[in-house]
């Protein structure tokens, strides 16, 4: 019969029509992030970290910009962590690089920001996180 | 009298210039339309718009740097980019893959060709005026991406597989989900033929348009869905069968006469065979580890290799040479989406304008690629 295929179709719109809704309601609801996710702002323990810029050698990109301080026992500590982000590609290798897990990130998706500038943070200061740089 | 009106009313060819941003040109491509009334005389594609220099920028990182570029190539289906490079550096580094990472690798090139499929329904039936019949197909890939998801951290660039094997191992939430997703797929494929296959609008569309014989599609140097929906047995996956493809049975559907229609169902019936294969490779995983030993700085030895896999739009190769540093020397990727795109103006010529926008359709070109 002619039309036969417009009205299956038609059916499983109806069907759907009056079904449970698929999508989340963006803003009111979030979905939780994976535990893999890779995504937000990075975050740097300085506690952790041991200065031995394996992560900004892993990165592709040349995102981090770094400055190891060097102290009178010799021990090093990061001093600045800067993260351009507008160059990040988000591939998480420097995560992947770091031997002591000092570098994680936020999972904070919603990253958007008006101006240029403020792509580019310091990793370092976690109380800062919306400061610019440069 | 006719006579004098024909001579008074001549109809003269124009150009009209089709994108570069248009919502049926998936992306940033521009087609050049000449027309003669509403038929088209000549469609050529300019191409170009997306072009980010990805093979140069591949030659100053080193092998493994150069993941997260693959990644976006053909963004819809990344995991076969990654997949085809990382076979290509094995090859020219002499890896040896373990077999459980090979199954991983072939379960996820297999998910994404599936999502890469939905795309295409999706498009395919926004293109032709069905927009209900896009939101289906969209739904249903999210289940794909959110495994990705899971699996990797990245819903589009996964840069999860890896020189010498996978990132991860499968852990068992990802192992759960792909089980759902996979009892779920047929109804979500009925749905679809339900939405569009069994509509006689789509069918009229499609069927008899935008011919492309075995012959002619041989010649243009087809490959993938395109070739096969001409009628032409070629698929990688069965012809130079790599990563333990040769384990699995599996199907490889063909078209008869090449239209619009043809290259539609044979992407239908190929998602139910991928999904097939999924499910052979989730059931005979074998154990051991997910990475061979790669070492950290990798020196390939002076050479060169050309190494081709099967993506969801093609044949995807890569061929690089290396000079024996770190870094590539050179790289040149054959994009399917980029030759496929060459059959646009033997598929338009003489059919109407609304057929150019279902012709595009069917070719599936990611810009990405095809700009590279
Ligand atoms: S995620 Fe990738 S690109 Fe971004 S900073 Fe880390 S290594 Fe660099
Ligand atoms: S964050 Fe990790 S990899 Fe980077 S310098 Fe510190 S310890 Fe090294």
């Amino acid at each position: 019969m002619q039309g036969k295929g417009l009205l299956t179709g038609l059916s499983v719109t109806i069907r759907h029509f009056f079904g449970k809704k698929v999508t989340v309601q963006y803003p009111e609801e979030k979905l939780p992030m994976s535990e893999t996710f890779r995504g937000g702002k990075l975050v740097l323990d300085q506690k952790k970290c041991i200065g031995c810029r394996l992560c900004s050698m892993a990165c592709p990109n040349e995102a981090l910009d770094l400055t190891v301080e060097t102290d009178e026992n010799k021990k090093r500590h990061m001093k600045k962590y800067i993260h351009k982000s507008g160059r990040c590609l988000y591939c998480g290798f420097c995560v992947e690089a770091c031997p002591t897990k000092a570098v994680t990130w936020d999972k904070n998706y919603a990253i958007a920001c008006y101006t240029r500038t403020d792509l580019t943070y310091d990793a370092v200061k976690s109380d800062g996180r919306n400061e610019t740089h440069e | 009298m006719t006579e004098a009106v024909s001579k008074v009313i001549r109809t003269e060819e124009y150009q009209l210039s089709m994108g570069p941003v248009h919502p049926s040109t998936h992306g940033v491509l521009q087609i050049l339309l000449t027309l003669d009334g509403e038929r088209v005389v000549k469609a050529v594609p300019c191409m170009g718009y997306l072009h980010r220099g990805i093979e140069k920028l591949m030659e100053s990182r080193n092998y493994f740097q150069c993941m997260p570029y693959t990644d976006r190539l053909d963004y819809v289906s990344a995991m076969n980019n990654d997949f085809a490079y990382c076979r290509a550096v094995e090859k020219l580094a002499q890896l040896e893959v373990p077999e459980r990472a090979q199954y991983i690798r072939v379960i996820m090139a297999e998910l994404n060709r599936i999502a890469s499929h939905m795309i295409f329904i999706g498009s395919l039936a926004v293109d032709v005026g069905a927009t209900t019949g896009m939101i289906y197909p969209f739904r249903d890939r999210e289940c794909i991406l959110d495994i990705f998801n899971e699996l990797c951290g990245a819903r589009m660039t996964y840069s999860y597989i890896r020189i010498g094997g996978v990132k991860s191992d499968l852990s068992v939430k990802v192992i759960d989900m792909i089980n759902v997703f996979l009892k779920n797929l047929s109804a979500m494929i009925d749905e679809y033929n339900d939405l569009l296959t069994g509509n006689e609008i789509f069918q009229h569309r499609l069927k008899n348009t935008s011919v492309i014989t075995a012959e002619q599609a041989l010649q243009l140097g087809l490959t993938g869905p395109m070739l096969r929906a001409s009628g032409v047995n070629y698929d990688l996956r069965k012809d130079n069968a790599y990563s333990s493809y040769e384990d699995f049975i599996f199907d490889v559907p063909l078209g008869n006469s090449g239209d619009n229609w043809d290259r539609y169902i044979v992407r239908m019936k190929e998602m139910r065979q991928s999904a097939k294969i999924v499910k052979q490779a989730l059931d005979g995983l074998p154990e051991g580890s997910v990475m061979a030993k790669v070492p950290k700085v990798l020196r390939p030895p002076k050479g060169e290799v050309y190494v081709t896999t099967e993506g969801p739009r093609g044949e995807v190769g890569y061929h690089i040479i290396s000079d024996g540093t770190v870094k590539p020397y050179r790289v040149h990727i054959r994009r399917p989406s980029l030759i496929n795109l060459q059959a646009l103006d033997l598929m338009c010529r003489g059919y109407l304008v609304g057929d150019v926008v279902v012709a595009m359709s069917t070719i599936d070109p990611i810009l990405g690629e095809v700009d590279c």
